[in-house]
């Protein structure tokens, strides 16, 4: 008797997929499942040499090298010690130190480890109040920024050349202009930063020439926020939502569970009421409005598509049920005074909603975009405030903010000529202020301008003199965090270009001396520290990274509803017809700052997977009805302005709109970003910074290519990711266990014989999809960490992604409306691992603490285990991704050789950097584990103190996570708490039938849905409900499993008769 | 004519040119060839190996500093100049403060030392040539040997006698797996680390107490792949 392997066979129409054309089973998707290599990886497609030249020229460059035996001389190699030691470096040991990403929703409070001198990886500060020591994929990335090779060097006047001495001089004499004129003329653009420094010699600057001009502009900002916030709680009051606080939280386009643009705090409170371990516990409830798929949209339990102008008349609508329902006054006001508007969405999902929010006041929130209109954000506040929220799930704080002016009244200024003297400090107005100010044109005619920026990008270009900008951690500063509290910027290295900062620039325009190290910031310090002894509360601020009790003072925000009513009275919604574009933060390059950041372009987008390119994100059935297929150009207008960008057919998307991410299309950067994706700046403007109604969209008959990573493999119609509602958890709390063939597997014998795990430590990790978003922070983390490469769009196209975490997304049910899940997969450290069984040459091994190992010096590159992968996350370097450029791979030995030595400053020194020819993939951060052992056997020395307790090591995407899904650690240890997870219910094997024992488990999603909303049903039921009559059984559900978790009788095996 | 009859007719002809031992020139050079690519590779194979091709490796170095004369002349100790050995993975070089510590007082014009003066003077440092060095991808930790029992002996050699240093030891994995796998050959008393001259009595003696230093101590040095290669 034969067995069988009882592999699901693929459904003509998955419940789960992860691609429309996987949906739909069309011939190209089926084909390309199907080839050894699905995305034809293995194939040459060189394009500028064949084969066969390439082969001539390697036999021509090998019988060089032959001459002369270059070879066999040993290289001489150096040791170079410090000629004076170096206060706290050992070398060969990490420090480190606390900083911080100033950032305009908040510093984000880090720790950046430095290896000889050199920042290398960035880590959240657990430490700081409002961190849990994760972070997200842009402080992450932000350490490759540091030594990237684009970054300006030189100071330039009018596109020469020159020098810090002439800066000076051109710095005094407009000082001397503004002494005599009293600021006449002078103005500054900036970044927005809370930073306490700045702002004091802000005031300084504001003191002695008060004529001054001082605007903040961030393309992404938040000016519609504070005004809602101002007009809603008066002056000086910042609101923040308290999710920790929240049983039921409805987000009205605000994509909040989304960390890079939200804060660590709101995803850690989130999280912290999502995750339940036992069957039965309460957790909360998320309601989404919105128009793309955000994670937020993701997590949701009921989630509505509505167009990005719907917002109001969807708060409109909910609003007047909940006024109803509360019998609150104030709101009955702003709704009443809040215009009408068109409204598709179903009513009954408004009014159900509506009862479930009120019926939890003061446990309940209503959060709203920040980029909305600053009256329909006052509605929500109005919402909130019916609901009972103020001071409990929405709390409020006495901020302190210095003024400062818009971007269109500095375009008015400059327009009227009464700017003279510009500096631009930070930011890239010429590429992303709104069109209609013709930001870029109005520069010429400013006399003096001086742009400080990390590249010579289009503002550079357009300014009279280009400075070089200090990166964040080549400089002192500080900046306070979303909360207020106060954290300090520590310079990590020396600028490696000369850069500098604004608080250079703006000292010396103050009069103020040349500060000496940290002098500026010390100042400010002194001044806020309060008495004491300074020294050491100093010392305190740069080691802990923040200072303690700087936090804004609470205050419960009192609602003012006049405030808010006579914001939504002057309210003129901009009509809704025809189709509208809402342009969105991109979730790979912000607004087009990370442009140049490779770890970051190559991380594809959570929803769409796309790599290297943004797309006009359109739906299917809006898809269907202009014509449209994945690729085709669009060309989009409104008011005399266009933009042309491929469409993405996405599912989930609200019908008769489009989404588009700000920040690509970047110029002037370097050949290999330059021209990636699409710029959507041109057709925004002061009127519609969120999003353009009456749109016309047309297709120009061009066609483009997506790099998308989502399209490289199938699911095979396996449940690899499970979810289950809170009720079914209940009743059934092994579902996961035992979901699709997991309750019908055999006892299962294994023909080899297994290294033995016997080392006291065995290492294993858990994901918990309830509370995994998708947000990317680990696939970052762990590039950082383990020196991936990244490969560039053709090789993505190609399928050669190097990224050792996957982050999968899955959608599940209808094209329309589908339901998203984000699973992240990395190596799965199999104890009975199908890839080391085939390694000819035993270069993937086992350890005896359950590590899947790698040894590159032994791979020949097979790519067998690859091949052999149940998980496919092994990745080849089909080329020398990290010796030479990007877009000149194919030329083999004729393209130029080696990495910028900057880059080379970035590397991890603990993890090997990989060359052509081997394979590799997650090591479960190996170098980590072993740092932590070899400590904890020095700490023991010459004594058996090593054989109590277990070191303690924590993997770099487990550190990353905002939301704390993922665990890892030792699970023989029965005090850890990865231990402890795998022990729930809920913990599942991926694959089980296949007996390969992954150490890395998943935790079920679960769903808690309100059975009241309409399409309840389908929640939480991605995996389609149980039908086991395909699988010769009875009919009796998933109640026989659940008496009968395990014990799958041998029965159920599907035998066939021996051939 | 047939085939046949050609056959015959050509290997007449050619028996006119060579005589019959001609005939077995082809097997003998076969023979030769055979037994001479063998003792080629099998040369290459046994002496193109670390411990022939490393073993000795004694570079010039740009300040001729003598082990002999520090440590065993004057005594000092490993850690006065390899300061970090006991807590880092590199056992750091010392600066070119270290030397003039010492030197900016004794002999402090000699000619030998030209060149840690100038590096003192300008800043930049001595380049020294590196002789100890495992491969890129290969993590060797100063660290946890010298702690845990394994002395600088076992990999330098003698250092302690050396003028000019050199490779001791091959460095090989073959060679590392040796301890790794029997430690208790190589484990000694924590008091003798740092010791070059210190020698067990006997082979019985060090084999029944590095047993004993290894269980008590729960020394478990890897031998998977992982230990080393990251």
């Amino acid at each position: 008797m034969k067995r069988v392997l009882p592999h699901p066979a693929r459904e003509a129409k998955p419940p789960l997929w992860r691609s429309l054309d996987e949906l739909a089973s069309t011939p190209e998707f089926v084909d390309a499942l199907e080839r050894e290599f699905p995305q034809g990886a293995a194939e040459w497609h060189g394009g500028e040499i064949s084969r066969r030249n390439f082969l001539q020229l390697m036999g021509g460059s090998m019988a060089l090298a032959g001459i002369g035996l270059t070879g066999c001389r040993r290289p001489e190699a150096y040791l170079v010690p410090f000629t004076q030691g170096v206060e706290w470096t050992i070398p060969g040991k990490f420090l480190y130190y606390a900083t911080s990403q100033p950032r305009r929703n908040g510093a984000t409070p880090l720790i950046a480890t430095t290896s000889d001198g050199r920042p290398t990886k960035l880590e959240g500060n657990p430490l700081h109040p409002i961190s849990n020591g994760g972070t997200d994929t842009f402080a992450q990335a932000s350490v490759l920024d540091l030594y990237d090779p684009n970054r300006s060097r030189t100071i330039k006047a009018d596109g020469q050349k020159t020098d810090a001495a002439a800066l000076a001089a051109k710095l005094d004499e407009i000082r001397a202009a503004a002494e005599a004129g009293g600021g006449e003329g002078l103005a500054f653009l900036v970044e927005r930063v809370d930073s306490p420094t700045r702002d004091r010699l802000l005031a300084q600057l504001r003191q002695k020439y008060p004529n001054i001009l001082w605007a903040e502009y961030e393309p992404l900002g938040a000016s519609e926020h504070d005004a809602a916030v101002a007009a809603s709680f008066g002056a000086g009051v910042e609101v923040t939502p308290d999710f920790s606080a929240a049983d039921k939280v409805l987000a009205v386009d605000d994509d909040f569970l989304n960390v890079s643009f939200s804060g660590l705090d709101q995803v850690r409170g989130f999280s912290a009421r999502r995750r339940i371990s036992e069957p039965g516990q309460p957790m909360n409830r998320l309601y989404v409005a919105e128009t793309r798929y955000t994670p937020t949209g993701g997590m949701a339990d009921h989630r509505l598509r509505i167009k990005p102008s719907e917002a109001g008349p969807f708060l409109r609508a909910l609003a007047q049920q909940i006024a109803t329902l509360t019998g609150d006054g104030a709101l009955a006001s702003v709704v009443a005074a809040f215009p009408e508007g068109q409204l598709s969405a179903d009513p009954q999902w408004i009014a159900e909603c509506a009862k479930d929010l009120a019926a939890s006041p003061g446990k309940s929130i209503v959060v709203v975009g920040k980029q909305q209109p600053a009256a329909v954000q006052a509605l929500g506040f109005a919402i909130n405030d019916a609901l009972g929220a103020a001071g409990k799930t929405l709390r409020g704080a006495r901020v302190q903010r210095p003024q400062s002016a818009s971007i269109a009244e500095l375009a008015a200024a400059m327009e009227a000529g009464r700017v003279k003297n510009l500096f631009i400090l930070g930011g890239n107005p010429v590429y992303n202020a709104p069109a209609d100010l013709r930001f870029g044109d109005l520069l010429a005619g400013v006399p003096v301008s001086v742009h400080l920026g990390i590249y010579e990008d289009e503002t550079a270009a357009a300014t009279k003199w280009h400075v070089p900008q200090a990166h964040y951690l080549e400089s002192w500063s500080d900046a306070r965090s979303s909360d207020g509290t106060i954290c300090a910027v520590q310079p990590m290295i020396l600028p490696l270009w000369g850069g500098v900062n604004e608080l250079e620039i703006l000292n010396r325009l103050a009069g103020n001396a040349e500060p000496i190290g940290p002098q500026l910031v010390r100042d400010t310090f002194s001044e806020v520290a309060g008495g004491g002894n300074l020294e050491a509360k100093w010392t305190e601020f740069l080691r802990q990274g923040f200072l303690t009790g700087t936090a804004w003072p609470e205050a419960t925000p009192a609602f003012n509803a006049g405030g808010a009513a006579a914001l939504a009275t002057a309210y003129r919604p901009a009509p809704s017809n025809g189709i509208e574009v809402a342009f969105t933060p991109s979730s790979t390059i912000d607004d087009g700052r990370y442009a140049n950041n490779g770890w970051l372009q190559e991380t594809p987008d959570f929803a769409t997977k796309v790599t290297w390119d943004n797309a006009a994100l359109v739906s299917p059935a809006t898809a269907k009805s202009l014509g449209l297929a994945t690729g085709d150009m669009l060309e989009m207008s409104a008011n005399g302005r266009k933009i042309e960008a491929a469409a993405l057919i996405a599912p989930g998307h609200a019908d008769d709109a489009v989404s588009i991410a700000l920040g690509y299309g970047r110029v002037n950067i370097s050949h290999v970003t330059d021209h990636v994706g699409f710029d959507a700046y041109p057709l925004r403007t002061t009127q519609c910074m969120a999003f353009a109604t009456g749109t016309a969209v047309k297709r120009t008959g061009a066609k483009h290519k997506f790099a998308e990573t989502q399209t490289h493999q199938s699911m095979e119609g396996r449940d690899l990711v499970r979810e289950a509602t809170m009720e079914r958890y209940a009743k059934e709390p092994t579902f996961a266990q035992t979901m699709g063939m997991d309750g019908h597997i055999p006892p299962n014998i294994s023909l080899f014989t297994h290294p033995k795990l016997d080392s006291p430590e065995q290492w294993g990790m858990t994901v918990d999809l309830s509370t995994c978003t998708g947000c990317n922070a680990c696939v970052v983390a762990c590039q950082a960490e383990n020196n991936v490469p990244i490969v560039g769009k053709d090789q993505v196209s190609r399928g050669r992604n190097m990224a050792w975490i996957r982050m999968d997304r899955y959608f599940a049910g209808d094209e329309n409306d589908p339901e998203m899940l984000p699973q992240s997969i990395m190596c799965q450290h199999c104890e009975n691992a199908p890839c080391e069984t085939v390694c000819p040459v035993n270069a993937t091994v086992h350890s005896e603490d359950g590590l899947n190992l790698m040894a590159y010096n032994r791979c020949i590159g097979t790519r067998y285990c690859a091949n052999n992968c149940p998980w496919k996350v092994r990745r080849f370097n089909f080329f020398d991704y990290n010796q030479r450029p990007l877009d000149k791979l194919y030329f083999g030995p004729l393209a130029k050789k080696g990495m910028a030595e900057s880059v080379q400053m970035s590397k991890n020194p603990n993890v090997t950097v990989r060359m052509r020819g081997v394979m590799e993939k997650c090591t479960y951060c190996i170098q980590r584990i072993e740092e932590a052992k070899i400590t904890h056997a020095v700490k023991a020395g010459p004594s058996d103190k090593s054989k109590v307790d277990f070191p303690n090591v924590k993997s770099a995407c487990q550190q990353a996570c905002p939301s704390e899904s993922i665990v890892f650690g030792n699970i023989n240890d029965p005090k850890s708490r990865v231990a402890q997870l795998k022990k729930e219910p809920r913990n599942y094997e991926m694959l089980k039938y296949l007996n390969v024992s992954p150490r890395t488990t998943y935790l079920a999603r679960i769903k808690n849905p309100n059975m009241a909303m309409p399409g309840a049903d389908k929640v939480g039921w991605a995996n389609g409900h149980p039908h086991h009559g395909g699988h010769g059984e009875g009919s009796n559900g998933h109640e026989a499993h659940a008496a009968d978790p395990h014990g799958a009788p041998a029965g159920h095996a599907k035998e066939a008769p021996a051939h | 004519m047939r085939s046949a009859e050609v056959a015959e007719r050509f290997v007449n002809w050619m028996a006119n040119f060579f005589p019959r031992w001609a005939n077995w020139i082809p097997l003998k050079l076969l023979l030769i060839v055979t037994v001479l690519g063998a003792v080629v590779t099998g040369g290459i194979w046994y002496y193109f190996t670390p411990k022939y091709t490393n073993v000795g490796y004694m570079p010039d170095q740009p300040a001729p500093f003598s082990h002999a004369i520090h440590v065993e002349q004057l005594g000092m100790d490993c850690r006065y100049c390899h300061s970090y050995v006991e807590v880092a993975g590199h056992s750091n070089v010392p600066s070119t403060q270290t030397c003039m510590s010492c030197h900016s007082q004794i002999k402090a014009q000699s000619p030998k030392l030209a060149a840690v003066r100038a590096s003192w003077e300008t800043g930049t440092p001595v380049q020294w040539v590196r002789i100890h060095k495992a491969p890129d991808y290969v993590y060797f930790n100063h660290a946890v040997h010298v702690n845990r029992g394994i002395s600088c002996y076992s990999c330098h050699g003698q250092i302690n006698e050396m003028p000019v240093v050199y490779q001791a030891q091959p460095l090989s994995m073959a060679w590392c797996l040796e301890c790794h796998r029997e430690p208790e050959k190589f484990l000694r008393p924590p008091s003798e680390i740092y010791n070059l001259n210190w020698r067990p009595a006997s082979a019985q003696e060090q084999l029944a107490m590095g047993t004993q230093f290894k269980k008590e101590w729960n020394v478990n040095p890897p031998v998977t792949c992982g230990g080393c290669h990251r």
